[in-house]
């Protein structure tokens, strides 16, 4: 292709190099800005994928053309500022520095300008002519914001053109505007961020030092400021360019300026600032105003605690009256329905084979899946809430009141997550640094009830207390909270002696859930669940089915039996039988494993469902002490096996079980002789 | 800016960052493009709900397609 590209001198301050061979291009920005999307749609198969020399990082060019015009273009890998922090800054820096393309082109997310920014305040001050692209305008518009790209420009002082790269909108707009920028057709005077002006007499100071020394081809200008930077690479380039008794003098200047640091970061940042209060416009006054006088109420100290156990409340109303009936249709119709088919299909079948079928597997997994409406109107509900933006302030809320508890705020991050599982609780006490702080924020993780015990509570409340269901329900997850948080003042007392640490949310404006994302998340966690039946809780089944048919089909003589007998004089301390004391027991791998070996243990019927069979077995206080055992009673074994992880000690993960075995026993033990007492 | 920010969070407590964007005199969007700058440079840690793994739980592959909002900010 022949050269069409003028070779007249660029009327800009910046001088543009436009050169013989085809003009090179750089596509410089934050990771995940479109600036990859935007390369593959210019190149299309034009395009080189290799790594960079000696590095690890893929390099990608190629080449597109502008009306019959040629043009190089490199995508430079996905960086947050030029400091020498990582590979890719380095290898950016040093692209740009070196290769001396002739235009860079940095890529912005116009949905989030503040963070994009950053980038351009330092890519803006190398001597490199620079163009803008607000990528990702149809977000930013989705989300309210109204950016006006030519102020942006005008505050910048270089070209800024607005695209949506996925829809390939605003393409006209960019091979324009990079055929004028490189014909210097443009003109654009750069407006740089400022630092502090005790600084820049410093910056003055290192300047001449410098002058003279600093290698080709770093600017000046641009080694002064990393050097204030504290910029390793470059630090060590002018300790070694620098005569000793200028880099002593440096040096001297860089100690007593140690903060700078921060100074010309915080002048780029007040920089950007400026920036967005200018060009960028948000229109959501109303939602904000909205959010500030729903927040009166749902961060307030008191009345969010209150909406808060409100909500919690309408959750198990929710549950118990859609979830539970239709779980009682599906035990009933569905798994009763397919135990008797089963039943009479394997009429003829060993009665081993019949057994397997009917009691572990249908009794077993049939009535865990039962628990799926449970399951979908807590995803659905806590799905939801999260979506509108309530779960930040439900967070916000109990770490207000774990505070007037006395409980340290580092403790309370991890504590919250258990409420949707043990384990990222347990992970998340990593962020404690003291070591027995650590250690005992995991020792009452597992008390935070999570969402498998929930649903076995879920389950079998309604079995036992019909209409009363919510009250208990409720009225047990309030009781697990007010042993973890007895547990954790005790704790910060002994531990934390008042250390603060500091904890700062994010809180998202309120907004109409999008019923998409709630229907995925549904689905996702429904799908893990469904797995989980199928994998754990199945293997589980059959063991408990296998145990009570070893060794001689008998399960009045089965190991399950005799092992049930043996530890039933613990159960009865709580009113619970031999199986009731299994069940607990068969929890461990898996929380939903109590009602799955309920399930064997007591059969599918077509005649009586499990929830019928149950009420009719078991008094209302062995019921009651069941469920309080199952809020506290020992860790799953994915917890365990965290806790063994992380605290790296079988004496702290045993000690862990021996507590909760202990607290799960007294209270049960405690619950249970309460309700003889008041004649349940 | 940022080393009024690192004074807040070195004060400790619970903030949000529109209160804190107040003190500072910007925007929470700007509050929290200064956080993620700070954690880059190493000078303060993030902790961030269900990040490095939730090995062994069920609903993993769910919560992970689900990124947390919640975050916990301390110095170094």
């Amino acid at each position: 292709m022949s050269n069409c590209h003028s070779t007249s001198a660029p009327s800009q301050p910046v001088s543009l190099r436009v050169r013989e061979r085809i003009p090179l291009l750089a596509l410089a920005g934050q990771p995940n800005v479109g600036k990859s999307t935007l390369f593959n749609f210019l190149t299309g198969l034009n395009q080189h994928v290799g790594n960079w020399p000696g590095k690890t990082v893929e390099r990608r060019e190629g080449s597109f053309s502008i009306n019959g015009c040629e043009y190089g273009i490199v995508d430079l890998p996905g960086t947050y500022s030029l400091t020498a922090n990582s590979p890719e800054e380095v290898i950016t820096r040093e692209f740009i520095l070196r290769e001396r393309p002739d235009l860079v082109i940095a890529i912005v997310n116009a949905a989030n300008l503040e963070r994009s920014l950053y980038l351009v305040a330092e890519l803006i001050s190398l001597d490199t002519p620079l163009a803008v692209i607000l990528n990702m305008m149809d977000v930013a518009r989705q989300e309210g914001f109204r950016i006006e790209p030519e102020v942006l420009e005008a505050a910048l002082g270089v070209p800024v053109i607005p695209m949506t790269a996925t829809h390939a909108t605003g393409m006209q707009a960019f091979y324009q505007a990079v055929q004028e920028i490189l014909d210097g057709g443009r003109i654009f005077t750069p407006r740089l961020p400022e630092i502090r002006a005790d600084h820049r007499a410093t910056l003055d100071e290192i300047l001449n030092h410098i002058h003279g020394y600093v290698p080709s081809p770093y600017p000046e200008n641009w080694v002064a400021l990393k050097l204030l930077e504290g910029d390793t690479e470059i630090t060590h380039l002018l300790q070694n360019n620098l005569p000793p008794e200028k880099w002593e003098a440096v040096y001297d200047l860089l100690r007593q300026h140690d903060d700078a640091l921060l100074a010309i970061a915080s002048g780029r940042y007040e920089w950007i600032g400026r920036l967005v209060r200018a060009a960028v416009v948000h229109p959501r006054i109303g939602q904000i105003s909205l959010t500030k006088q729903l927040d009166r109420w749902a961060v307030h100290p008191f009345w969010g605690l209150v909406i808060l156990a409100g909500i919690l409340g309408l959750v198990f109303w929710l549950t118990f009256t859609i979830g539970s009936p239709v779980q009682g249709w599906l035990d009933a119709q569905i798994v009763g329905g397919l135990a008797g088919l089963a039943n009479q299909l394997l009429a003829e079948a060993p009665f081993w084979i019949r057994s397997l079928i009917v009691d572990g597997v249908i009794g077993g997994v049939g009535a865990v899946m039962t628990f799926l409406p449970i399951m979908i109107i807590f995803f659905a509900v806590f799905g939801l809430l999260e979506d509108m933006g309530y779960m930040a302030r439900a967070a916000f809320v109990m770490d207000n009141f774990m505070h007037i508890m006395g409980l340290h705020g580092k403790s309370f991050l991890p504590l919250f997550l258990g409420f949707g599982c043990n384990v990222p609780a347990i992970l998340g006490t990593r962020v404690i640094d003291s070591k027995p702080a650590r250690f005992l924020t995991i020792l009452i993780a597992p008390l935070v009830p999570c969402t498998a015990r929930i649903a076995v509570v879920a389950f079998l409340a309604p079995v036992f207390f019909g209409s009363n269901a919510i009250f208990v329900s409720w009225g047990l997850v309030l009781a697990s909270m007010f042993t973890l948080v007895l547990s954790g003042a005790l704790l910060n007392r002994v531990i934390f002696k008042g250390q603060r640490s500091a904890f700062i949310m994010e809180m998202p404006l309120y907004h109409v859930p999008d019923s998409r994302t709630i229907g995925l998340l549904i689905w996702q966690r429904s799908m893990s669940f469904l797995k989980k039946a199928g994998t754990t809780i199945l293997g589980m089944a059959l063991v408990i089915w296998a145990l009570s048919m070893l060794p001689n089909g008998d399960l009045n003589e089965s190991y399950l039996v005799q092992f049930g007998k043996w530890i039933e004089p613990v159960g009865r301390w709580m009113g619970f039988d031999w199986r009731l004391t299994v069940a607990l027991i068969t929890s461990f791998p898996a929380k939903e494993n109590a009602v799955a070996t309920l399930g064997v243990l007591f059969g599918s019927s077509p005649e009586a469902a499990l929830a019928q069979t149950l009420t009719s077995t078991f008094s209302t206080a062995s019921a009651l002490a069941f469920l309080v055992v199952t809020m506290l009673f020992i860790p799953c074994m994915a917890t365990v096996a965290v806790i063994r992880q992380e605290t790296n000690s079988w004496g702290w993960t045993l000690l862990n079980i021996l507590l909760l075995l202990v607290i799960s026993i007294a209270a049960g033990a405690g619950v249970y002789h309460l309700a003889l007492f008041i004649g349940l | 800016m940022l080393k009024q920010l690192i004074n807040e969070i070195r004060a400790g407590g619970t903030l949000e960052t529109s209160i804190l964007a107040a003190r500072l005199g910007t925007t929470p969007q700007l509050v929290e493009a200064m956080l993620e700058h700070l954690q880059r440079s190493g000078l303060i840690e993030a902790y961030v709900n269900c990040g490095d793994g939730c090995l062994g739980c069920g609903l993993q592959d769910a919560c992970r397609k689900t990124p947390g909002t919640i975050r916990l900010w301390q110095s170094k």
